[in-house]
């Protein structure tokens, strides 16, 4: 099936994996525009991404020597300890070879090349890229490579399956008021109810997603009824930049005195943490089930429930899965950059209004 | 105005019949305009003594997009163009051939008042940039030069399917001999299979490639040759053709039983 709605980028996905590597600086060997938002974006979480700016002479007689000269120049400014370099569509059809111009810069020992096409496929092919090149590079080991790579495949089956992948065409959507479901929630804390909350966050977006099981667990303290925590949180998964986000996160959770009772995996295993979040509640009590991050890798359960996700075209297909509420936090990628707590998200926001914690 | 591009298989001698075709059109008093897409730039050689002209690529590549300045007077006032392009094995010469003739620009041909723009591109039609002088806008009709050797006609009807599926009028086939039985019977057998016709053929001459080695078309090198009369003659025929039409693509087999059948 050829799917209408535009998806995620692999250009983009190299870039954020790169991110996740502690890469210092990412050099996008493509058109001025290629990348421009999450160049942006990455900017600001640390690692610098620059571009060899191809014009339409490049492309007619290939770049080589401007990215040779970018690289020297990106070295020469930022003093980088290991530099990306990432094909866009431009650079790959006329088959640069980049391999070779990084060997000519001078910069082989820190500079490594990640051979993706521009925007064509699915955006895990982007990470997956990008790993295998750091694999290769010495930066993590096939063990870690191949779960990672498990991850991403497994990431790209929830989109087709039960994502905006699914359907030819998927309408976004902002999905439910907000002021509604936080009244809902709060009405079932009230009314002394169980509120299951699983965090199923995808990386970075965790700062963000985290603010919602923190507001329903202060609106439970003022107003009664009780919460599961369920958080795929663990410290002990991925690389050591996504341990890190989970450690900032549960140390906020702890100063506010929140405890989770069940970690469901790391903040990169969201395509099967989910899984184990519901396997866990399985033979547990009860009345609402709220499930933020990347609720389409849940499976989906005969419950009260709501669903948080994180684009305006997941809501249908939720929406569809039988959820109750579903609302998106718009601006999930946008609000995370550089964090070291958890950011305000609307919802959590909404909740905390209504419930003046 | 008039303008032409001539296909065909690589080295089946494109471009010595576009710069003979050119020089003796002009001689007949016709303002001639020749168009090398190909990224080696050997259209217009024969029009400067071997001397190679400056390329629009290169001269874009220097910010020069003034169409007056891209243009070099050759032989017999023939007004040339090379596209140039990149190196062998880096860029893209497709894309090269659609940056030039963009900045070319087809209405400047029209200002200059051009009788006749032939547009001489590279053998093998690899991807859609040297499609480029196919498209509308640019030639009115395509000529396809062959030989009777299977090969050559395999490369034809290939040639023949893109015209077919960009929807281009074929003018005709330009014959150009390698000296096999029966040559003309067996290009004309095929053109009629694919609904056309072969317009004119050109032997096989020491006289070309004699020319060639000083630089030079064979008008310029033999002035009186015959042969310059058969180039004239061809040119004349493409002037005056109202036939051209899309062609239509013939199969494998039936070009194999063509030219088996007629040995
Ligand atoms: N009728 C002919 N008699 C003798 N030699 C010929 C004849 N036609 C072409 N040649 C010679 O064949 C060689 C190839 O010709 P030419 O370069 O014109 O082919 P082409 O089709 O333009 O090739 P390409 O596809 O590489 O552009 C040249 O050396 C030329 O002199
Ligand atoms: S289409 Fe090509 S140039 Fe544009 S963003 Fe994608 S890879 Fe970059
Ligand atoms: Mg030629």
């Amino acid at each position: 099936m050829n799917i209408l709605t535009p998806r995620p980028n692999p250009i983009v996905a190299a870039l954020y994996t790169l991110r996740d590597l502690d890469v210092d600086v990412a050099v996008l060997h493509g058109p001025s525009g290629c990348g421009f938002r999450a160049a942006r974006l990455l900017e600001e979480d640390g690692m610098k991404v620059v571009t060899t700016s191809m014009s339409e002479e490049d492309l007619i007689f290939g770049a080589s020597d401007k990215l040779i000269e970018v690289l020297k120049e990106v070295d020469d400014l930022f003093s980088p300890n290991l530099i990306g370099v990432v094909g866009s569509c431009v650079s790959m059809i006329i088959g640069e070879n980049v391999k070779k111009a990084i060997i000519d810069s001078g910069l082989s020992d820190k500079a490594f090349f990640i051979e993706i096409h521009g925007c064509m496929g699915a955006n895990t092919r982007g990470a997956i890229e990008t790993l295998k090149a750091a694999r290769d590079f010495g930066l993590i080991d096939e063990r870690e490579f191949k779960r990672q790579e498990k991850m991403l495949l497994l990431a790209t089956e929830v989109e087709l399956n039960r994502g905006m992948a699914k359907l030819k065409y998927t309408r976004p959507s902002r999905g439910a008021d907000l002021k509604t479901v936080a009244e809902y929630i709060i009405n079932q804390l009230k009314e002394n109810k169980k509120i299951a909350v699983i965090l199923n966050a995808k990386k970075e977006t965790a700062y963000l997603f985290a603010d919602i099981p923190l507001a329903i667990n202060l609106a439970s303290k003022k107003y009664g009824g009780s919460v599961i925590n369920i958080a795929n949180l663990s410290t002990d998964i991925g690389l050591s930049r996504i341990r890190r986000y989970a450690k900032d996160i549960i140390n906020d959770f702890e100063s506010n005195g929140i405890s989770i009772d069940y970690i469901s995996g790391g903040v990169d295993e969201y395509p099967i943490s989910g899984k184990k979040a519901i396997e866990y509640l399985e033979n547990k009590e009860f009345d609402l089930l709220v499930a933020v991050g990347i609720p389409q890798a849940l499976p989906t359960i005969k419950k009260d429930s709501i669903a948080v996700t994180n684009g305006p075209r997941e809501v249908h297909p939720l929406e569809d899965a039988g959820y109750k509420y579903v609302t998106v936090e718009i601006a999930s990628h946008s609000t995370v950059m550089g964090t070291r707590e958890i950011v305000l998200s609307e919802l959590g926001e909404v909740i905390r209004n209504i419930a003046g914690t | 105005m008039k303008q032409i591009a001539i296909y065909g298989k690589g080295g089946i001698g494109k471009s010595s019949i576009s710069s003979n075709l050119s020089v003796n059109l002009a001689s007949n008093g016709l303002e001639v305009l020749l168009v090398g897409c190909d990224p080696k730039s050997d259209s217009a050689i024969n029009l400067f003594g071997g001397r190679r002209i400056d390329t629009v690529l290169d001269l874009y590549k220097k910010g020069v997009t003034d169409p007056d300045k891209l243009v070099f007077e050759g032989f017999n006032g023939v007004k040339a163009v090379e596209v140039g392009g990149p190196a062998a094995g880096v860029g893209c010469a497709g894309r090269g051939i659609l940056v030039a003739l963009k900045t070319l620009n087809k209405d400047y041909y029209l200002e200059k008042g051009f009788d006749v723009v032939i547009y001489d591109v590279p053998g093998d039609v690899v991807c859609g940039g040297f499609a480029g002088p196919a498209r509308e806008g640019y030639a009115d009709e395509i000529y396809i030069v062959t030989s009777g050797e299977y090969l050559s006609i395999y490369a034809a009807n290939n040639i023949v399917k893109g015209l077919f599926n960009l929807n281009v009028k074929l003018g005709g086939i330009i014959g150009n001999m390698r000296g096999i039985t029966n040559e003309v019977e067996k290009i004309e057998l095929y053109a009629k299979e694919i609904d056309s016709s072969l317009i004119g053929a050109i032997e096989r001459n020491h006289k070309i490639h004699e020319s060639e080695i000083e630089g030079k078309t064979v008008l310029e090198k033999y002035p009186n040759d015959p042969l310059n009369l058969k180039f004239k003659d061809i040119g004349s025929k493409i002037l005056q053709n109202k036939k051209a039409k899309v062609p239509t693509p013939t199969v494998d087999e039936k070009i194999r039983s063509i030219l088996g059948g007629v040995y």
